[in-house]
C-alpha cells in the first residue's frame, strides 16, 4: 500500500533563516519599542531565524553586539532611541566590525537619516509599518550582500 | 485652527490603521471644541515645535485600545499592560510620522516629540489659545478620536 511517505514532498522549502549548514542566522533586535521588538522577533523565528539578543537603546545595541560577536550575522538597528539613536550606534558598530551587516528599522519622514545610515555601511532599510514580506525580503537581501 | 493641519493626521491615521489591522474603517463627522474636553481613557500624546506648535492626541477608551493592542500583536491582551501601551505609542508614532512627512511636504515645518500615553479616568485636556479640531474614526475595535491643536508660531 503506497503511503504519504513514498512521495517526496516537492513544497518542501527551506526556511530563509537557515544558513547552508542548516545553522540558524543570528540576529540581535535593537529598538526602544517592545511591541516592535516583538513584533521583529516573531516574524524572524517564524521563519528559522536566532534571535539571540535584544537591545532598548543604541548603546547597549554597541554593546550587545561586541559581546556577541563574532557569533552574530545579523542587527536590526532603530533610528530613534534614547541614549544613542541608532545612526550612531550603526557607525561604531560598523567601527568594530566593517563586515557588519546592520538593517535601519524607520518610521516614515527619516529620509535623511536612512541614506547618512546607507552611506555609512547599513546593508538596507525597512520603513514602518513592518509586515512579515518586507521585513523578510530585506533581511535576505542583507544576507546575501 | 487651519484645516489644512488636521487632514494628514486623518488621511494617516486611516491609512496605517487599515494596514495594521487590516479592517475598513469609518470617519465621523469633524467638529471643533474651545473649552476643555475630557479623554476618554488611554491617550497618546505628540508635540508638535517650530514653525507650527501645539498637540495632537489619539483618543480612546481602554476597551478600544486593549482591543487594537491585541489586533495589533495577534494574540488577546486583556489589560492595559506595557505590551499594550508599547503599542499604542508604536501605532501613534507611525501615524504622525506619516503626517509630518506629508505636512513638511506642504511648507509647513516643525518637529515632534516622541509619543508618550496617558492613561486614567475622570481627565479633561486644556488647549489655551487655540481650539481643537476632531475627528472620530470608527473601527470594529471602538472608536478613536483624533484631536489636533495647532497654530502658526506668532
Amino acid at each position: 500500500m503506497k503511503t504519504k511517505m513514498d512521495f517526496p514532498n516537492i513544497n518542501e522549502r527551506k526556511p530563509e533563516g537557515l544558513k547552508e549548514t542548516g545553522d540558524s542566522y543570528k540576529v540581535l533586535v535593537v529598538d526602544d519599542s517592545m511591541f516592535v521588538t516583538k513584533q521583529i522577533s516573531q516574524i524572524l523565528t517564524s521563519e528559522g531565524f536566532d534571535v539571540i539578543g535584544t537591545a532598548g537603546d543604541g548603546q547597549e545595541g554597541l554593546e550587545k553586539y561586541k559581546e556577541l560577536y563574532p557569533n552574530i550575522d545579523l542587527v536590526t538597528m532603530d533610528i530613534t532611541m534614547p541614549k544613542m539613536d541608532g545612526v550612531s550606534a550603526l557607525e561604531k558598530i560598523i567601527e568594530f566590525d566593517k563586515e557588519a551587516r546592520v538593517i535601519m528599522i524607520s518610521a516614515l519622514g527619516k529620509q535623511d537619516l536612512v541614506k547618512k545610515s546607507l552611506m555609512i555601511g547599513a546593508k538596507n532599510y525597512i520603513v514602518k509599518p513592518l509586515d512579515r514580506k518586507k521585513v523578510l525580503e530585506r533581511v535576505i537581501m542583507a544576507l546575501k550582500q | 485652527m487651519r484645516i489644512e493641519y488636521i487632514n494628514p493626521f486623518v488621511e494617516s491615521a486611516f491609512s496605517i490603521l487599515k494596514e495594521v489591522l487590516n479592517t475598513d474603517l469609518k470617519r465621523g463627522e469633524l467638529y471643533l471644541k474651545s473649552s476643555s474636553q475630557t479623554i476618554l481613557g488611554v491617550a497618546a500624546i505628540v508635540g508638535l515645535a517650530g514653525g507650527v506648535e501645539g498637540r495632537v492626541l489619539f483618543d480612546m477608551t481602554e476597551k478600544t485600545a486593549i482591543g487594537i493592542a491585541s489586533a495589533m500583536n495577534m494574540e488577546e491582551l486583556n489589560e492595559m499592560n506595557e505590551l499594550a501601551k508599547a503599542t499604542i505609542n508604536e501605532l501613534a508614532n507611525m501615524i504622525t510620522a506619516q503626517a509630518v512627512t506629508k505636512l513638511h511636504e506642504l511648507g509647513f515645518k516643525f518637529d515632534l516629540t516622541p509619543p508618550a500615553i496617558i492613561t486614567g479616568k475622570n481627565m479633561e485636556v486644556t488647549d489655551t489659545g487655540v481650539e481643537a479640531l476632531i475627528v472620530p474614526v470608527e473601527l470594529p475595535q471602538g472608536k478613536i478620536e483624533i484631536n489636533v491643536a495647532i497654530r502658526e508660531r506668532t
